[in-house]
């Protein structure tokens, strides 16, 4: 699959670009990712367009999550819909993962303004 | 009049008959002359659906406003039988309808036959919910009923050369007009995978639940009026679904086939109601339903909360949970790893919250109907919920270690984990301590339950504990079922004990009255009339209104001890053909039940039934004296039949093994006499109704487990010494009851003088025997007996569900009345 991104400063910004992130396709995800998550330390991943995510789809966003921790990088997630927050609660992962609202948000979260 | 009924709502015939119509157009799509019954009983349902959906809305609207404490019941069974009937009484609306169809050139009575009984229940336990459901929305609580939406309901009992066959009850084979589906509150439900321990964030300890499969739980609402039509509740059943429509990783894979097999695998779930009122261990199937049902249950729950509430403090003083029985205690769990995992909060005051939430009623003291799950299966299914239950009894153990110090069998006694091979998760222990309040449906059982079962609990919290009597709805049981009776005590006293039903006590002068002696018993005849002909068309045996109608309705069950009444059957059948001693008064004695499948000696019991009711039945020497018949697949409209018609009600347990009955609390509503034992609610209806009106025989409790600990009961040398016992031993022995299979019955004998006779039918026999000659004696003065019956009903009104439901809402739930104040009384 297609993943398009945007720089944002040293913040890579990614939307996962499908509706449907399960056993069928979150292979295909992590191969494809694989490459951002090789040249960024800094990576948000932009959830919008996700409405369902399955035990799998979860993998896959570990994956990403512990091959950043790994080399120091840190990753986001934002514009998650109430069913995919739902189903990372369900499995206490918003706990492990930085959510945030907005990809602006997220990209503002690696660099906090100072007040 | 057709049956006493609250004022009408205000509909006019007309209204009702363009709204029949209008379904048959519009929702069925057919001409009204082309419909079958069971299309008309469809647009009549949907008719009287549109009308409640009206008073749900403004009963949710009523509950909102006044953001009033709501009770959830979680059960996974609700015997609700027919509910057009039912519906239309609650609804006062029985009349108009039935005149409305005639109009129409439809039968009410023939269509109200074709509605099929919704069976999602075994027993008592089931139609115990199902009553109580009716008494909430009657009595205007805040409430809703959760439980699953089978597919298939009890199996259907037909009754083969004796023997029991189950065929399948495929009640939703076309539909049900009552229930709404609600796809767009589907739930999510993970189950299965492992737990990965790991850190969160900020370094702390974070399971990880990975590798789940999903399940969705799609609700489907049956509304549920209450009697008077004011306030309607609902009843959430929830169907499984398949998270997606087929796994597409293997449907891309081409293996097509194997992708419908998951999908319909996902969907089995909800697809069976299992036929026994036992549990039955290591069944994986049953487990994930009873987790599916809390899961489903419990994000309703939480969400319907939130949804009006910021934070959770208010949670314990919005939300009742009431487990019925162990089946849902899962709950306990969940509730902790909402409250801990998905909303945050710390343990402790989640722990505070569940306990301060869930109320528990135990239903039995039999040993092999305590729920106990292998530690390994929960692991599997349901990895993180086993986690909680380890912390919870950690915590547990720790607070009795520090009440008892150094009491180590205590603390292997209380453990929520049972050791041994295989280890197993007690999930009455996980109830009672996750639980504020532990009760038992009749005062003995509730008194069994702190000093055996529970007795270490008890100990621990006496505050906790308590008693709440079953009960049971006066509506169905009296009003609906026996509307002749309901008319002549409406005509009578007025008809303010429809929701009230002490009122009965009015009748009480009315006992010495010969001409209301003489309307009741022609009350009685016409029911029997009416009894003798299902009979007849059951099982072809034709039965004589006039006999002493003796009956026994229920599951069949070792302890419940059907075995006795038939050798009591067997000795005056012997009396009658070799002594030339005829019975006091002729018998027709009515059997009816379910034996679980898997649960040969209770097969056995029907086949014995059938075979002595074959062998008396057609001998010419009895002359029609004794009839003895088995009517094949009770459920709960052949119930609403066989209980009007009924003289003598048989609650005749092993004193100590039946926790309540509610049978016993129906027959004797409808003028039944009960020749019972000091067992279960028998007590306290021997107390309600008086000694001289109701035949009590038999060991106490306390004396049979007298007997249990001092291993002296000796049945053999019991039944050596009285002639009568081995005479009846004697004809089962010798296959006079099965000419046709030799040594058929010989079990009988062995369980009774090799086993041990576990349910001491033989200590208990002579003083049957002498029971039922009182009963005849009694019967044999028609004046006398009716007296008996009239008070009997007089002084049923205790054992209405209605009286339980208050003393649950009082003293459990902390739920109030929410009827509008104009609605009073």
């Amino acid at each position: 699959m297609e993943i398009v991104f945007d720089k944002v400063g040293a913040v890579a910004v990614a939307a996962v670009p499908v509706e449907e992130l399960d056993a069928s396709n979150a292979g295909e995800f992590k191969r494809d990712v694989a490459p951002l998550l090789e040249a960024n330390t800094k990576l948000v991943l932009d959830l919008s367009r996700l409405r369902f995510v399955d035990s799998s789809g979860l993998g896959a966003f570990i994956s990403c999550l512990r091959k950043l921790n790994a080399k120091g990088g840190e990753l986001k997630l934002c514009g998650m819909s109430k069913q995919v927050r739902a189903v990372f609660e369900l499995v206490r992962m918003h706990r492990v993962f930085d959510i945030c609202a907005t990809s602006e948000e997220a990209v503002g979260a690696f660099e906090p303004k100072a007040s | 009049m057709v049956t006493p009924q609250p004022p009408a709502l205000d509909v006019s015939a007309s209204a009702l008959r363009e709204s029949i119509e209008r379904h048959a157009r519009y929702s069925l799509a057919q001409p009204w002359e082309s419909l079958s019954v069971r299309q008309i009983f469809e647009c009549v349902s949907l008719a009287l659906r549109d009308l409640m959906v009206d008073r749900r809305l403004a009963t949710e609207r009523r509950y909102r406003q006044a953001d009033a404490k709501q009770l959830y019941y979680v059960s996974i069974e609700y015997l609700l039988g027919r509910m057009l009937v039912n519906n239309l009484s609650n609804l006062g609306l029985y009349d108009l309808c039935r005149e409305t169809l005639r109009q129409m050139g439809a039968s009410l009575e023939v269509v109200e036959e074709c509605e099929p009984d919704a069976a999602l229940g075994n027993g008592g336990l089931g139609r115990l919910a199902a009553c109580f459901l009716d008494s909430l929305a009657t009595l205007d609580m805040p409430s809703y009923g959760y439980g699953i939406n089978y597919e298939y309901g009890l199996f259907r009992q037909d009754i083969d050369d004796g023997y029991q066959k189950e065929k399948p009850d495929n009640w939703l084979a076309f539909g049900t007009p009552w229930e709404i589906e609600r796809p767009d509150e589907a739930c999510l439900v993970p189950l299965y995978g492992r737990i990965e321990d790991g850190v969160d964030r900020s370094g702390q300890y974070n399971p990880m639940w990975l590798d789940w499969q999903l399940l969705i739980g799609v609700p489907h609402d049956v509304p549920v009026v209450g009697y008077g039509g004011r306030t309607v509740n609902l009843l959430r059943l929830f169907s499984a679904r398949s998270s997606r429509e087929f796994d597409m990783q293997i449907f891309n894979a081409g293996d097509y086939l194997r992708a419908v097999e998951q999908k319909i695998a996902s969907e089995t779930i909800s697809k069976v109601l299992y036929p026994s009122d036992a549990v039955l261990p290591g069944q994986e199937l049953r487990l994930v339903q009873e987790y599916f049902l809390v899961a489903c249950t419990l994000r309703d729950i939480v969400g319907r909360y939130q949804r009006d509430h910021g934070t959770f403090d208010a949670f314990p003083t919005k939300v009742a949970i009431h487990l019925n029985d162990t089946h849902p205690a899962l709950a306990v769990a969940e509730l902790m790893r909402i409250l801990v995992d998905e909303r945050d909060l710390p343990w402790d005051r989640a722990w505070d919250m569940t306990q301060s939430t869930m109320g528990y009623t135990n239903h039995t003291l039999l040993p092999e109907a305590l729920e106990k799950w292998p530690v390994s299966l929960l692991e599997r299914v349901v990895p993180r919920h086993l986690q909680i239950i380890y912390e919870i009894n950690r915590r547990f153990l720790e607070h009795v270690a520090s009440v008892w110090p150094g009491d180590n069998d205590r603390l292997q006694r209380m453990s929520l984990i049972e050791a041994g091979a295989p280890e197993q998760v007690r999930m009455a222990h996980l109830s009672i301590v996750g639980s504020h309040s532990i009760n038992g449906v009749s005062v003995l059982h509730s008194r069994l339950v702190q000093t055996t079962l529970a007795r270490d609990f008890h100990d621990l919290w006496p505050e906790r504990f308590s008693n709440k009597t079953n009960g049971v709805t006066p509506r169905r049981w009296l009003m609906q079922a026996n509307q002749p009776l309901a008319r002549l005590i409406t005509k009578t006293i007025g008809g303010d004990w429809i929701d009230d039903l002490d009122r009965l006590r009015a009748l009480e002068p009315y006992a010495s009255d010969g001409a209301f002696r003489q309307e009741f018993l022609a009350v009685k005849r016409s029911n029997k009339e009416r009894l003798a002909r299902v009979i007849a068309e059951t099982t072809s045996v034709t039965v004589d209104p006039d006999s002493l109608f003796d009956v026994q309705v229920k599951r069949i069950h070792e302890y419940k001890r059907q075995l006795l009444n038939v050798m009591q059957i067997v000795l005056e059948y012997l009396h009658l053909v070799e002594d030339g001693i005829q019975p006091t008064v002729p018998r027709t004695y009515v059997f009816a039940g379910k034996a679980a499948p898997g649960y040969w000696a209770a097969k056995q019991i029907i086949k014995v039934i059938c075979n002595v009711g074959a062998i008396v039945n057609n001998d010419p020497r009895v002359k029609g004296q004794l009839k003895v018949v088995f009517i094949p697949d009770f459920r709960v409209s052949l119930a609403e039949k066989i209980i009007p018609g009924a003289d003598l009600s048989e609650q005749i347990s092993t004193a100590g093994s039946e926790a309540s009955g509610t049978g016993n609390m129906k027959l004797a509503m409808n003028g039944a006499l009960t020749i019972g034992t000091l067992d279960g609610a028998n007590i306290e209806i021997l107390e309600a109704v008086g000694a001289e009106n109701i035949f009590i025989f038999g060991l106490t409790a306390e004396q049979i487990q007298a007997w249990r600990d001092a291993g002296s009961y000796r049945p053999r040398d019991l039944a050596q010494g009285d002639p009568r016992l081995r005479r009846i031993f004697d004809a089962f022995t010798s296959d006079r009851f099965c000419p046709k299979e030799p040594g058929l019955f010989r079990w009988i004998s062995e369980s009774i003088f090799d086993r041990g006779d576990a349910y001491f039918h033989v200590a208990d026999l002579p003083a049957y025997i002498d029971a039922q000659h009182r009963v005849a004696k009694a019967f044999e003065q028609p004046a006398t007996w009716a007296s008996k019956a009239i008070l009997n009903v007089a002084r049923i009104g205790r054992f209405s569900s209605d009286r339980t439901i208050g003393e649950y809402a009082r003293d459990v739930w902390g739920i109030a009345s929410m009827r509008e104040p104009a609605a009073r009384r």
